[in-house]
């Protein structure tokens, strides 16, 4: 049962890294890229971790995959803000 | 928080992160112990220390209105990409920020690009720009909501 729920979550994990990719390609400028990147992607990457954990039976783990999981969340928010202010900085002044 | 409280609390939690890393294994608090000191040696140099009271209980209001709201980021963003045609409008917005603490903002800031339809793209002058996947939608309400979770972390009442 457990498998299945894991199996489940990964599979909608992949789905979402599959949307952010295909916003990647999709969108039509930087900024609005980066949206797709961030989101779609660490929501992709979670819900992955998660099903992951699920099946391993070991809690360290399954710790040290929702450590994984923040410290991309936060690495992934800190790159997204400093590659919009930099482009940001350059439309500003040619 | 006291200096000291804030160096037994963080003591415990590279402790913790340093035997979550390792496995456990009895041997590599050899080398485990001296980072740990090294550690809280380099944050103090460089004034990390300088937090003031977190508040556990505004942490344990902000974390699940945080997974539910970039839960909610995710599927908005995968559900406008994948429309055909996208609907999608984008543009810049500004955003006044209400927060005075720095490190709060910078938790604000960072919090936003995971929020539906808003990336945070600078902190200037109490202000902090954002841009919108669709400028027309009302995000400022939702911003104002996360903010002043974020606020109550750092007992800032806003």
């Amino acid at each position: 049962m457990i498998d299945v729920v894991a199996v489940g979550l990964i599979c909608i994990g992949i789905g979402f890294f599959a949307a952010g990719s295909i916003g990647l390609l999709r969108l039509p400028d930087l900024h609005s890229r980066l949206h797709a990147l961030t989101k779609a992607d660490n929501l992709g990457l979670g819900l992955v971790a998660l099903g992951i954990a699920l099946v391993t039976g070991s809690l360290v783990i399954a710790l040290k995959l929702i450590l994984i999981w923040l410290l991309v969340l936060a690495a992934s928010a800190a790159s997204a803000n400093l590659i919009a202010r930099h482009a940001l900085d350059r439309r500003e002044q040619p | 928080m006291s200096a000291h409280n804030a160096t037994v609390l963080s003591l415990a939690g590279l402790a913790g992160l340093w035997w979550l890393l390792s496995g456990g294994a009895p041997s590599s608090w050899l080398i485990g112990v001296p980072v740990v000191v090294m550690a809280i040696f380099a944050a103090r140099r460089l004034g990390a220390t300088a937090l003031p009271g977190l508040s556990l209980p505004g942490l344990a209001r902000l974390l699940p209105l945080f997974l539910w709201e970039s839960v909610r980021g995710g599927v908005d963003v995968a559900r406008r990409v994948l429309a055909t045609p996208m609907r999608i409008a984008p543009g810049f917005a500004t955003y006044p920020l209400r927060l005075h603490h720095p490190g709060a903002r910078l938790l604000f800031a960072n919090s936003v690009s995971l929020l539906p339809g808003t990336l945070a793209v600078d902190l200037r002058d109490d202000c902090l720009a954002i841009h919108a996947l669709d400028r027309d939608s009302d995000f400022t309400a939702e911003l104002r909501r996360v903010e002043s979770a974020v606020g109550r972390v750092f007992g800032e009442a806003l």
